[in-house]
């Protein structure tokens, strides 16, 4: 409940992105700030100003941070954005360290007229290492569609990859190629819930609608969003990204802006198993 | 005239520029009414009325530079996409919010300097303001977040790459 509020469900929208407008924003302002107590030494209270735009800066960053830990902890463990991710927290982590010591250092001086070398530089330091650190929020966001329709999705995404290899499979005799991977994680699965697998370097989305399952390609076949993280209608899966819908039974799109049709293979029971008929041959999947 | 329109879409920077340049008026101007709150509230006194005014004006500057970047990313949507009206809201609603801005900024001018304590007219203005800022800035990410404007359009070779590598059916090119 509380976790569905900071991932901004019920607000349709990802809580982090929106508060970090005003860290950021306070700090280039008490910059400013600073560097205008320089430009104009008779003006008064700059310095002030500056201490006072910066403690609101670190309030907002720090409640800004909590949203924006839950949303680092839903990426997917093996996803690429990952350690963009990862990058991104630890650089904030050092802003809002080195905005701390920086409040601690001006605050026996807020009469100054003129800002002190050590918070300038401390300054400087920290919206050098903020820009780059918000760079790389934005890029997760609009490289990586990280928080990108998830509220629209009800039930958790897919932790990490589930990797098989056919190698060791045996072949079954009705149909030569044909081979059919047991895949034991799918047993916990709960209704509208996702896997994502790998077999033979081909990634899945495995869904559970209705008590059946569900496999087709985990790539969206307009910009390639992550269908294991998309969000279910009857039987279509939406993609979180642009709202393609697809017929995860055959794979058809049932609404743009996707034009082309999905892979999708077949799920059934094998020995009381939870198996992907796979071919083995790639090309063979219709 | 490509390169500004480039420049503007934040090609340069493999990151749209309209949701970077926004963050400093979304920051100032809800902050400026926090300055004003608190300047009722006599705390700060006239260091608040002039960060206030700081605040207003540092707003407005990044908003020169917010409208060129959001008409241009707005100009990619398609017309029938539910996210073309969407961004024509939003950008009304900028419109609107800068000019009650621009106003209060003009309101102040001549008082910052030694008040201390924001007059009630330019206060409503940045409460009316902040509101419908909020309001547009909504909006503005229901784009991003919803329906996904300009998500995947720097990155969509890299993500075709790698659809392509697991095996998925994509699109000609």
């Amino acid at each position: 409940m509380l976790k569905d509020f900071l991932e901004g469900k019920p607000l349709r929208h990802p809580i982090h992105p929106m508060l970090v407008h005003f860290p950021i924003g306070l700090f280039v302002l008490s910059l400013l700030l600073d560097l205008a107590s320089l430009a104009f030494a008779n003006a008064p209270s700059l310095v002030r100003d500056s201490f006072y735009a910066m403690l609101l800066g670190v309030t907002t960053a720090l409640i800004a941070a909590v949203p924006g830990f839950v949303d680092y902890t839903n990426i997917r463990s093996d996803h690429p954005a990952k350690r963009t991710a990862t990058a991104h927290m630890i650089l904030n982590l050092i802003v809002v360290a080195l905005y701390g010591i920086n409040l601690g250092v001006r605050s026996s001086s807020l009469a100054d007229p003129r800002i002190s070398l050590l918070p300038l530089v401390l300054s400087l330091v920290g919206i050098a290492l903020l820009s780059a650190s918000g760079y790389l929020g934005g890029r997760l966001v609009y490289d990586d569609g990280i928080g990108v329709g998830r509220h629209k999705r009800r039930t958790p995404t897919p932790e990490t990859t589930f990797h098989f290899s056919t190698a060791n499979l045996p072949e079954n005799q009705e149909s030569g190629d044909i081979v059919f991977v047991p895949v034991p994680a799918a047993e916990r699965l709960g209704d509208n819930e996702t896997l994502r697998v790998e077999i033979d370097g081909q990634v899945l989305a495995i869904a559970k609608i209705d008590n059946n399952f569900y496999a087709f390609q985990e790539f969206c076949t307009h910009r390639y969003g992550p269908l294991s993280e998309g969000s279910f209608k009857d039987f279509n899966v939406q993609c979180p990204w642009h709202n393609s819908c697809f017929d995860i039974r055959t794979g058809k799109v049932t609404q743009g802006p996707a034009k082309v049709d999905l892979k999708t293979l077949r799920v059934e029971l094998r020995d009381g198993k939870i198996c992907v008929r796979f071919p083995r041959q790639a090309e063979k999947i219709s | 005239m490509k390169w500004l329109v480039d420049f503007f879409k934040g090609t340069w920077l493999k990151h749209p520029l309209h949701p970077i340049i926004v963050h400093v008026p979304m920051a100032m101007w809800p902050g400026a009414l926090i300055f004003d709150l608190l300047s009722q509230w006599q705390i700060g006194g006239n260091a608040m009325v002039r960060l206030s005014f700081y605040a207003i004006v540092f707003g407005l500057v990044a908003s020169l530079l917010a409208v060129p970047t959001g008409v241009l990313d707005w100009s990619g949507i398609k017309r029938e996409k539910p996210a073309w009206k969407i961004g024509l809201y939003h950008m009304t609603l900028n419109l609107v919010v800068a000019l009650l801005f621009a106003v209060n900024f003009g309101l102040r001018l001549q008082t910052y300097r030694q008040a201390s304590k924001v007059d009630s007219t330019p206060f409503l203005l940045s409460i009316i303001g902040t509101g419908l800022l909020i309001t547009s800035a909504y909006l503005g990410g229901m784009m991003t977040y919803q329906y996904g404007i300009s998500v995947a359009r720097m990155s969509k070779k890299k993500w075709r790459k790698v659809a392509e590598a697991g095996g998925a059916n994509v699109p000609p090119e």
